[in-house]
């Protein structure tokens, strides 16, 4: 959406609330409000945020191995040696790694897709990093291939397409369980939920 | 009197993007508002009452607060979450192939109640269906049907004569068959064999949920899908993708290839 001029008398203000308004979820009075914001920041703080953008962009590649954001490759968690080699975890995005690590359950490597298959919002396999998660399993020394997409229909679409590619191959291939979250309630839950979580249910 | 600021509806939920820090934008085909986009507020989290019931492809009640822009999700309730449609890649496939047209030809604020019907009839129809062949060819002609673009199967579109047993053209521009005969303006426009003008009126005459099966060769498929397809994609005016991806999906799965 392009925003008409501003009533402001400085382009460089109305540039710059023009480049926040691109931002997701960032309409055109957020824009102005946070333009404002900067403008009254102190200067090394406005510049600090600046720099840490520029250097984002000239420093943050995709790791050769995970194709997680990093600024080095491959990144710290492929390079750790205490990691087990011979498991890999699936996840859509970089912040599903950071929500896996905080839980210190896991100390395998991952592979991020950035992204799910989702044919609706114009999403196919190929705009994936599958096809670097598929050459990674050729090397063979891969055991466990843990799919951790989200439980949506995309995510679920994702981890059948994998299936799918992987049928034949030597590698034991699980997904996160299915269920009900801590603090929800049975009332609540919808009945693909509720059917997973009976399949799932465990000896007490 | 000013409206309600609530109101209740039954709809299919075609497809969500995410929206703000935990939110959703919905976009469902009602029964009797057409399509809605609303916002359903923290249904992201991971224990929020509404997520679950608002996954693409189920059919689920709502209650939605009118809004200044965007109308709210209060409550949702899902009647049929098509659990059968979401075990397998093909049929999940299918399922979002049908949401892509519904979406495509869907007006907001414009209620056609026998298309949401149909689109529910069709997802019952090829839940778990190893042969969703017919009910998905149906489901396409139907559309067609029930959005007002029925092409012509009995005569030619431009000489209005009977269409007589033999080959003859179809076009998706002009709406229809036409006998060899007649001049052809569409750029569009291509063969119809007389096998396909059977399928295509018993498409016609059928609904995705009770077409009975018919032996039909890969040629004579080929043939009534191509035409369907172009058809579809000349009002839409867009590729559809999910037929993209099926079409990969097949191709991939014919040759195995282990990229």
């Amino acid at each position: 959406m392009s925003m008409g001029p501003l009533p402001a008398a400085s382009p460089s203000l109305a540039r710059l609330v023009q480049e926040l308004h691109k931002l997701p979820g960032i309409g055109p009075k957020s824009a102005q409000r946070l333009a404002y914001h900067l403008i009254r920041l102190p200067e090394d703080e406005a510049l600090a945020l600046a720099d840490a953008i520029t250097s984002v962009k000239r420093n943050v590649i995709f790791c050769q191995d995970c194709q997680n954001l990093t600024d080095i490759s491959p990144c710290s968690i492929c390079q750790e040696p205490r990691r087990n080699q011979g498991q890999i975890c699936v996840v859509e995005d970089p912040l599903d790694v950071m929500a896996l690590e905080r839980t210190h359950c896991y100390d395998g490597l991952y592979h991020v897709l950035h992204g799910v298959i989702s044919p609706l919002n114009g999403v196919t396999a190929h705009d994936l990093k599958l096809g670097d998660l598929f050459k990674r399993l050729e090397a063979g020394s891969v055991e466990e291939l843990v799919i951790a997409t989200n439980p949506t229909l995309e995510g679920e679409a994702t981890s059948m397409y994998i299936r799918r590619h992987l049928e034949g191959r030597d590698i034991r291939i699980t997904h996160l369980a299915r269920g009900l979250p801590v603090g929800g309630s049975l009332e609540y839950s919808d009945d693909q939920t509720l059917r997973r979580a009976f399949q799932g249910r465990q000896e007490l | 009197m000013p409206p309600p600021r609530t109101y209740h509806c039954d709809a299919l939920i075609l497809k969500h993007i995410p929206f703000g820090e935990s939110g959703l934008l919905v976009t469902f085909y009602t029964a009797d508002r057409g399509k809605v986009r609303a916002v359903a507020r923290g249904a992201r989290r991971s224990n929020s009452k509404l997520v679950g019931h608002l996954e693409p492809l189920t059919q689920a009640r709502l209650t939605i607060r009118r809004g200044l822009n965007l109308d709210d999700v209060e409550q949702v309730q899902a009647i049929e979450s098509f659990g059968a449609l979401k075990d397998d890649l093909d049929s999940i496939t299918n399922g979002f192939y049908v949401a892509e047209l519904v979406d495509g030809f869907g007006a907001e604020n414009g209620a056609n109640h026998p298309l949401y019907q149909l689109a529910i009839e069709t997802l019952h129809a090829v839940a778990g269906e190893s042969q969703p062949y017919l009910p998905l060819r149906c489901f396409d002609l139907q559309l067609l049907n029930v959005s007002g673009l029925k092409p012509e199967l009995y005569r030619c579109v431009e000489c209005r004569r009977e269409l007589e047993p033999g080959r003859h053209r179809f076009s998706p521009a002009l709406g229809g068959a036409m006998c060899l005969d007649c001049r052809p303006t569409d750029a569009l426009v291509m063969p119809l064999s007389l096998q396909a003008v059977k399928v295509l009126r018993l498409l016609d005459r059928s609904s995705p949920g009770s077409i009975q099966p018919v032996r039909m060769g890969q040629n004579l498929k080929r043939e009534v899908q191509g035409l369907l397809e172009v058809t579809l994609e000349y009002w839409l005016d867009f590729q559809i993708r999910s037929n993209s991806f099926l079409k990969d999906l097949n191709r991939e799965s014919r040759s195995a290839v282990y990229t």
